[in-house]
């Protein structure tokens, strides 16, 4: 469990949020939390985080991302373990319900959206979103002068019906593929995640840290919002089993490994 | 114990639910739906017309506005489009006819299914009546 807590104080020091008066009040109460190791399992921390993060959001409507609501759960479900009868199970049924609903609505979204079903969202994404632009490169097989014009292209001003645009420059059928790829895989790995951490699964608990290490290392180390990562695999980290050593430090590990990734994308 | 997961699935049930009735887009509001789609509040763009007898004129956006702008166009409610407009009302120009009313205008980026050919979906309009 404290683990959990220690990965989560982290993050908030290696990846500053908020604005305003919120930024250094939530540093200096992550700070005390990993100095002080009897702050680190006192309701009152988390709870301030608590509120902290859900002010946040709050201030922020409706623009805070997908994982300022997640931190914030995570930071009430760390207060209310702390007074519960048994915090590690407390912990542990909250980190593994967080994860399977995120995933539960993440998956639901992309089924629910034909720009993602039928491919296009990766094609775009892959050539506008510059956080992209070295697997489009690597992966996608672009060059910098194609990815440059496909950019342009993409991002001419329209209102209205698409008349009188230049002809589409060509888009090179491996870009094509890898999309088709990148849009199936993302779906059978959320929607697995989601299912194992949701669904019973006896013998077979290894399954959700199988898939929520690789999820993290597999996306995080290509659309480097590392910050969300850490935060998953905190969640992660608090549901596995107590004598699960080696399952904790593949955690570790690869919460190290998004910290690389981070350092290589120029601290982003 | 179970608040934080029950807290998750209404947040999130109510995300949907605004995406549908007032235009929130998805990537935005809690419901975990970034990466699901092109259309988040970045791809969608305004534009703000003061409107006369005869005349049609479009507004220049004040940097002041620009995080209300972004505001507008992740959730573009009536209620909210309103207050936009009421907000950049003292920004209209009155020098040659004064603007009787002021529209606003939320556009959502589309791409072709097969060649990927942007344009550009009205998604929400709304006129307001400027005081005289």
């Amino acid at each position: 469990m404290e683990l959990a807590l220690r990965l989560t104080l982290l993050a908030l020091l290696l990846h500053p949020i908020g604005t305003g008066y919120l930024r250094p009040a939530i540093l200096a109460l992550a700070a005390a939390g990993l100095v002080l190791p009897r702050l680190l399992r006192h309701p009152a921390l988390w709870l301030g985080l608590t509120a902290l993060t859900v002010s946040r959001v709050v201030l922020d409507w409706p623009l805070a991302d997908n994982h300022a609501y997640l931190l914030a759960y995570w930071c009430l479900a760390c207060a209310l373990a702390q007074r519960s009868s048994d915090p590690p199970r407390a912990l542990a049924w909250n980190g593994r319900a967080l994860v399977g609903l995120a995933f539960g609505f993440a998956t639901l979204w992309k089924l629910l959206s034909p720009d993602f079903l039928d491919g296009r969202f990766f094609r775009v994404a892959l050539i506008q979103d510059p956080r992209l632009a070295p697997f489009a490169r690597h992966v996608g097989g672009l060059t910098d002068d194609e990815l440059a014009e496909r950019r342009a292209y993409l991002g001419l001003h329209v209102d209205g019906p698409a008349y009188g645009l230049p002809e589409a420059p060509p888009e090179p059928a491996r870009l094509r593929a890898v999309a088709h790829v990148a849009t199936w895989g993302t779906v059978a790995l959320e929607a697995a995640a989601a299912l194992a951490f949701l669904v019973p699964l006896g013998r077979s608990k290894w399954l959700r840290d199988a898939l929520l290490l690789l999820f993290c290392a597999t996306t995080y180390a290509v659309a480097p919002v590392v910050s969300f990562g850490w935060l998953l695999l905190a969640l992660g980290a608090a549901q596995t089993e107590p004598e699960a050593k080696r399952t904790r430090l593949a955690y570790l590990a690869v919460y190290g490994l998004l910290l690389l990734v981070r350092q290589a994308h120029g601290g982003a | 114990m179970r608040l934080p997961a029950l807290l998750l699935v209404v947040v999130a049930l109510h995300q949907l639910w605004l995406t549908r009735e007032a235009g929130l887009n998805a990537w935005s509001g809690g419901g975990f739906g970034m990466f699901s789609t092109i259309d988040g509040w970045g791809a969608r763009h305004l534009h703000a017309w003061t409107l006369s007898q005869g005349l049609q004129q479009e507004l220049a956006l004040p940097p002041e506005l620009r995080d209300a702008r972004r505001r507008v166009l992740a959730l573009p409610s009536d209620a909210r489009l309103a207050e936009f407009a009421r907000a950049l009302a003292p920004h209209a120009p009155r020098d040659l006819e004064a603007p009787e009313s002021l529209r606003i205008d939320v556009f959502a980026r589309r791409y072709d299914p097969e060649t990927l050919a942007p344009s550009g979906a009205l998604l929400r309009s709304l006129e307001v009546a400027l005081e005289p």
